[in-house]
């Protein structure tokens, strides 16, 4: 009976959270490629040739390319070395650079292209004007509405993708590999090349390409930096038609929808085929001792170079952004007597913008908290079971992960808006579906990284006290995890609380969030506003991190 | 083949000091272990010589080369010392094949690709993988990657072999063979080893003599049989084999032990209250007489001996009998114990 039981229990569990899965990941990705190729009846590709043959869109999706290609590369060369310094050497500050070089990470990406806007733009930019003034130039030296400059401000927010790969591979590679190469007779430069270069050149590929999936998924940044310039890529054009609102609008969206979820997806599948191959497994003997590089004259050298490079990064655009929310007259120079709490008043006490924030907060809660419920059981499932189909569920929500959300917002609303029974289009609930789908993959990693860390001789042992299944997981399992549960939870929570992407596609009237909000605001050119609701958002997020840090002990952070 | 003169070196990590006072001449051609509990600096000591850690103070030559001084302000980096070295963790390039592997050093001496082939070639016949070369390290066992290491660390003939516990992660079996095969392998090329092992039957077996250390400080340098009959002190007596420590005294020159009848001679320069050792293969057993009495509490059969405890008071003495049957003595029988070459130490 107890068996009985306990299976079922399990069962059911699995059953429901694939079957939500399929309905709200597979299902409209399914629909939404199946409309790009079926229509008016049957199937055919003119859909994609009528999409492909105006310019403008071919266009979008050369841009997109390039781009991510420059961003990717431009990422890889400028991470390698960061990589190597902070996690090889005896870089001093070494934690404080590992932090700063993650931080962009956790910083919303169309912030972080606002603070570039006012940094770089050719007409105000803070920066071309100080280096007009130092360089007695005639002309504004940057501009930031180009190629170039969105190639910049998308490097400078997504090579922490790369970063984090990178220096994960170098602190797992046996140091013993490279010292091999030291007593064969090798100079720490030959040693580089032979060894460190080839082992790592796997994880190098594979940060790349996660850089180019997330630079060509990205709309926030082209959005604000790009279409200004008259630069578009495949996510702008795809909001551009959807904002046109006809049959024809949805229907071209669609096709360029399909193809860049195809790009991102089969990079990424190809890029987990290739972490995955056991040709670079090594036995490992004794916990490796870190073997540091000691950098000698070197030492300051790179001190400098590092710094500069997480100023550049990090500290100048976080100030560029409070320092604008801080100014009394954006028409003044910068200065403390042009620096007060002023503009701040109007935006506190703005019934429309505390009610964007309160709903971003809410949906934001309620993602999180069905998100991490649904997360446990999925880990578990796929952890902790041995049914067959065990991982589906996991493997689902890392397609959900991996889909650019301009894509799931799509889907979303070509299915959702009653052509298929649920009508959830306006209401928040499709709003909160957009977060599960994209977000609920880091918390599924998370708390099955920390299950799998659970014996399961602790959970029989409870099975043989007479607990069942759902007790077990209650006084067991769950105390057990609760650090990465939690972990899991603010994983969801914060990315869908400064969300705008999908948002912007998904919202109404009554729905309206923070991102939008932003959006909206730096769209209309009120900088001043923007800038203030942009610290705001920073200050949550933060705050955020700071719980996240605490409790993982510093294991996870966005 | 070269002398390693390894003089009065310390190694401290802020306020840690991991190696203390190192102070060693390995003869040429001489096979020597560092034996010590995990954590006692050895690995670090070895780390020193191979140029992966410098030495806070004192000198080390390898042959004719000073390597690294302190007082000079000299160190040469690794790659200039001459040495071949085996890691635990074998190494093993994962990206390059076992042919490329071995003939690597002899790339960076940039010897002629011909040459290189057919040293390596042969170096692989010595580890007996001539079948192999073509291989990538995945395709091999653990055994088969440590030979590849221990190929890779001699082809370019260095002066000096440095080992950092090859062996540990090898199962028994295989680490039993592959200890006469690399001591084969030294005395065919006669080279230097400085072999760094926590497992005291293989430096026991390998070595020419044994470096004991313990808490960073060497405890006791001498060939296997020495450090095993007159260890220097407590720590080496426990580490090396096994041992019964018992409370007693010395007084009038004979040795007074607590339950023995009689006193034995005193062999020792100490006084007063010490600490006797005796290993439990240097005890006899009988059911009728010996110098001292005592309770047969438990019997353990473990195949060539039997190990017993028997209780004299306070204390329970270990006892193994080789060859011995389970049936001769029960549980609870009153026994008579004769110690045969005790050893003596201070109380503490």
């Amino acid at each position: 009976m107890g068996l009985i039981s306990r299976i079922n229990s399990k069962l059911i569990v699995i059953l429901i959270s694939v079957l939500l899965l399929v309905y709200f990941v597979v299902f409209p990705m399914g629909v939404l490629v199946f409309d790009s190729v079926y229509q008016q009846g049957h199937f055919n590709f003119n859909n994609y040739k009528v999409v492909y043959s105006t310019i403008v869109n071919w266009r979008a999706l050369t841009n997109t390319v390039e781009l991510s290609l420059m961003v990717m590369v431009a990422s890889v060369i400028v991470t390698f070395p960061l990589a190597w310094l902070v996690g090889r050497t005896d870089l001093p500050g070494k934690k404080t650079f590992r932090t700063l070089l993650v931080a962009s990470y956790m910083i919303p990406p169309y912030v972080g292209a606002i603070a570039w806007v006012q940094l770089l733009n050719p007409s105000v930019g803070y920066l071309n004007q100080i280096l007009k003034w130092a360089f007695s130039l005639q002309q504004a030296p940057f501009n930031i509405y180009t190629f170039g400059g969105l190639a910049w401000v998308l490097t400078l927010f997504y090579s922490p993708f790369a970063f984090i790969t990178i220096s994960r591979a170098m602190e797992k590679m046996d140091p013993t590999l490279e010292e091999a190469a030291r007593v064969s007779g090798a100079s720490p430069l030959k040693t580089l090349i032979d060894v460190t270069l080839p082992l790592m050149a796997p994880s190098i590929l594979a940060g790349g390409l996660l850089v180019f999936i997330a630079a060509g998924s990205c709309f926030g940044i082209p959005a604000i930096v790009g279409m200004p310039g008259n630069i578009e890529v495949m996510t702008t054009r795809i909001v551009t038609y959807i904002y046109m609102g006809d049959d024809k609008g949805i229907r071209d969206a669609t096709a360029l929808a399909a193809s860049l979820m195809i790009l991102a997806n089969s990079l990424l599948f190809f890029m987990t085929w290739m972490l995955g191959r056991k040709d670079y497994t090594t036995i490992s003997g004794k916990s490796t001792r870190p073997n540091m590089v000691e950098l000698g004259k070197w030492k300051w050298p790179a001190f400098i170079g590092v710094g500069l490079y997480a100023t550049i990064a990090v500290i100048i655009p976080l100030f560029s952004i409070l320092v604008t929310s801080l100014l009394k007259s954006m028409s003044k120079p910068v200065g403390f007597d042009n620096l007060s709490f002023e503009s701040w008043i109007p935006v506190l006490t703005s019934a429309q913008y505390m009610e964007s924030i309160w709903n971003s907060v809410l949906y934001a809660v309620i993602a999180a908290t069905v998100g991490t419920i649904l997360s446990v059981f999925i880990a578990y499932l796929s952890v902790k079971t041995s049914v067959r189909g065990r991982s589906l569920p996991d493997l689902l929500t890392i397609i959900g992960g991996s889909t650019p959300s301009i894509v799931i917002a799509l889907a979303l609303v070509i299915t959702f808006s009653g052509n298929y029974g649920l009508n959830l289009y306006s209401t928040m609930w499709i709003l909160i579906v957009s977060y599960l789908v994209k977000y609920m993959t880091m918390s599924v990693r998370t708390i099955a990284a920390s299950l799998s860390q659970v014996h399961i001789s602790l959970e029989e042992a409870a099975l043989n006290s007479g607990a069942s299944w759902i007790r077990t997981c209650k006084d067991i399992i769950l105390p057990l995890i609760a650090p990465s549960v939690i972990a899991g939870w603010f994983l969801i929570f914060m990315p869908s609380f400064y969300e705008l992407t999908m948002s912007l596609l998904l919202y109404s009237g009554d729905t309206k969030t923070i991102g939008v909000l932003l959006y909206e605001l730096q769209t209309y050119a009120d900088t001043q506003n923007a800038s203030v609701l942009s610290v705001i958002i920073l200050g949550i997020v933060l705050l955020g991190n700071i719980i996240l840090n605490k409790v993982s002990k510093g294991n996870v952070g966005i | 083949m070269a002398q390693v003169r390894i003089e009065h070196i310390f190694k401290r990590f802020g306020g840690v000091t991991a190696v203390n006072d190192f102070d060693l001449v390995v003869e040429d051609g001489e096979f020597v272990s560092i034996l010590g509990p995990s954590g006692c600096g050895k690995t670090t000591t070895l780390r020193m010589v191979a140029g992966f850690e410098r030495a806070t103070e004192g000198e080390i030559y390898i042959g004719e080369q000073c390597v690294s001084s302190s007082v000079k302000n000299k160190f040469v980096p690794p790659e200039k010392r001459d040495i071949g070295m085996v890691f635990q963790s074998y190494a093993v390039w994962p990206h390059m094949t076992v042919l490329d592997n071995v003939g690597y050093p002899l790339k960076i001496q940039k010897v002629a690709k011909e040459e290189r082939i057919k040293r390596v070639k042969e170096m692989l016949a010595l580890v007996h993988l001539d079948e192999y070369a073509e291989r990538y390290p995945h395709q091999l066992s653990g055994g088969q990657q440590q030979r590849v290491a221990l190929a890779r660390a001699l082809v370019a003939r260095p002066g000096l072999l440095l080992l950092d516990e090859p062996l540990s992660n090898l199962d028994a079996k295989l680490r039993e063979s592959m200890r006469f095969e690399i001591l084969a392998l030294q005395k065919e090329l006669g080279i230097t080893v400085v072999y760094v092992t926590h497992d005291q039957g293989e430096a026991m077996a390998m070595s020419d003599r044994i470096v004991v250390m313990s808490r960073g400080v060497v405890q006791q340098i001498g060939a296997p049989h020495d450090i095993y009959s007159n260890p220097a002190n407590k720590m080496v007596a426990d580490f090396i084999g096994l041992v019964n420590f018992l409370p007693g005294s010395i007084t009038d020159g004979r040795v007074h032990i607590a339950g023995m009848a009689t006193s034995l001679p005193n062999n020792s320069t100490l006084s007063g209250d010490v600490t006797i050792a005796v290993r439990p293969e240097n005890i006899t057993l009988s059911a009728e007489n010996g110098t001292m009495q005592g309770v047969l509490t438990h019997r353990f059969y473990l195949g060539d001996a039997v190990d017993y405890r028997v209780q004299v008071g306070n204390e329970a003495v270990r006892v193994i009998v080789k060859g011995a049957d389970l049936g001769t003595f029960k549980d609870g029988e009153t026994v008579y114990l004769d110690f045969d070459r005790i050893m003596i130490f201070d109380k503490e």
